[in-house]
């Protein structure tokens, strides 16, 4: 398992829940974060990050199940 | 030629070592129409229990669909039935752009799903759990 993904790991972990987080091109780090997906789009264009990749996290993490 | 991608980890408290892996992808989507604009990239879990790719409605109002107009339609879940519609949009993912008839919801709890329709049918799938990665080849059908 490469560090990258353990880098995304901890910026995951790291990142409020119940929330969208705009994650960084190489998805290492939070650049921004949102109460709803435009929010965080444009919080992180604001942020000088115009093509992250939006992660929506759940009120809490546990295994998913949809 | 296929396309490795490495299974990411997602936390949990429920699990011993603090993490699950679960196989993602950054997708797109946008308005079927050529040269539509494209959502911003955000990640999608590759689901062969879905039965059709399913979106969050807050990524399909930023691209333009009016999520209410779309066909209703019930999708069942483990947690139970939930409320979708379904537009046709097109998917931007490794290998190109497929226009799929997809479902929208505000109750989904995550950004994104890739199931069967749209998404499965084509690619040819690997899941390695040795290797802690899934293989995507993409099937260009006549």
């Amino acid at each position: 398992m490469s560090n990258q993904t353990d880098v995304r790991f901890e910026a995951l972990k790291a990142a409020p829940l119940d929330s969208w987080v705009a994650l960084s091109e190489d998805e290492s780090k939070v650049v921004a974060v949102g109460s709803s997906y435009e929010e965080a789009v444009r919080n992180s264009e604001n942020a000088g990050v115009s093509d992250p990749v939006l992660v929506k996290t759940p009120k809490a993490w546990m295994p998913i199940s949809v | 030629m296929s396309l490795k991608v490495p299974y990411k980890k997602y936390p949990t408290p429920y699990a011993a070592c603090g993490f699950y892996y679960s196989a993602s992808i950054p997708v797109s989507i946008a308005l079927p129409a050529k040269n539509s604009p494209r959502s911003k990239r955000f990640d999608a879990i590759i689901d062969s229990g879905a039965s059709s790719c399913i979106f969050h409605a807050s990524i399909g109002r930023a691209v333009g669909l009016d999520i209410e107009k779309g066909e209703p339609t019930q999708t069942l879940g483990i947690a139970g039935p939930m409320q979708i519609y379904l537009h046709d949009i097109s998917l931007h993912v490794p290998g190109g752009i497929i226009v799929t008839r997809a479902g929208f919801s505000d109750g989904l709890p995550l950004a994104g799903l890739l199931g069967m329709a749209g998404f499965f049918e084509n690619f040819r799938i690997v899941f390695d759990p040795t290797a802690l990665r899934c293989e995507l080849e993409r099937i260009y059908k006549a």
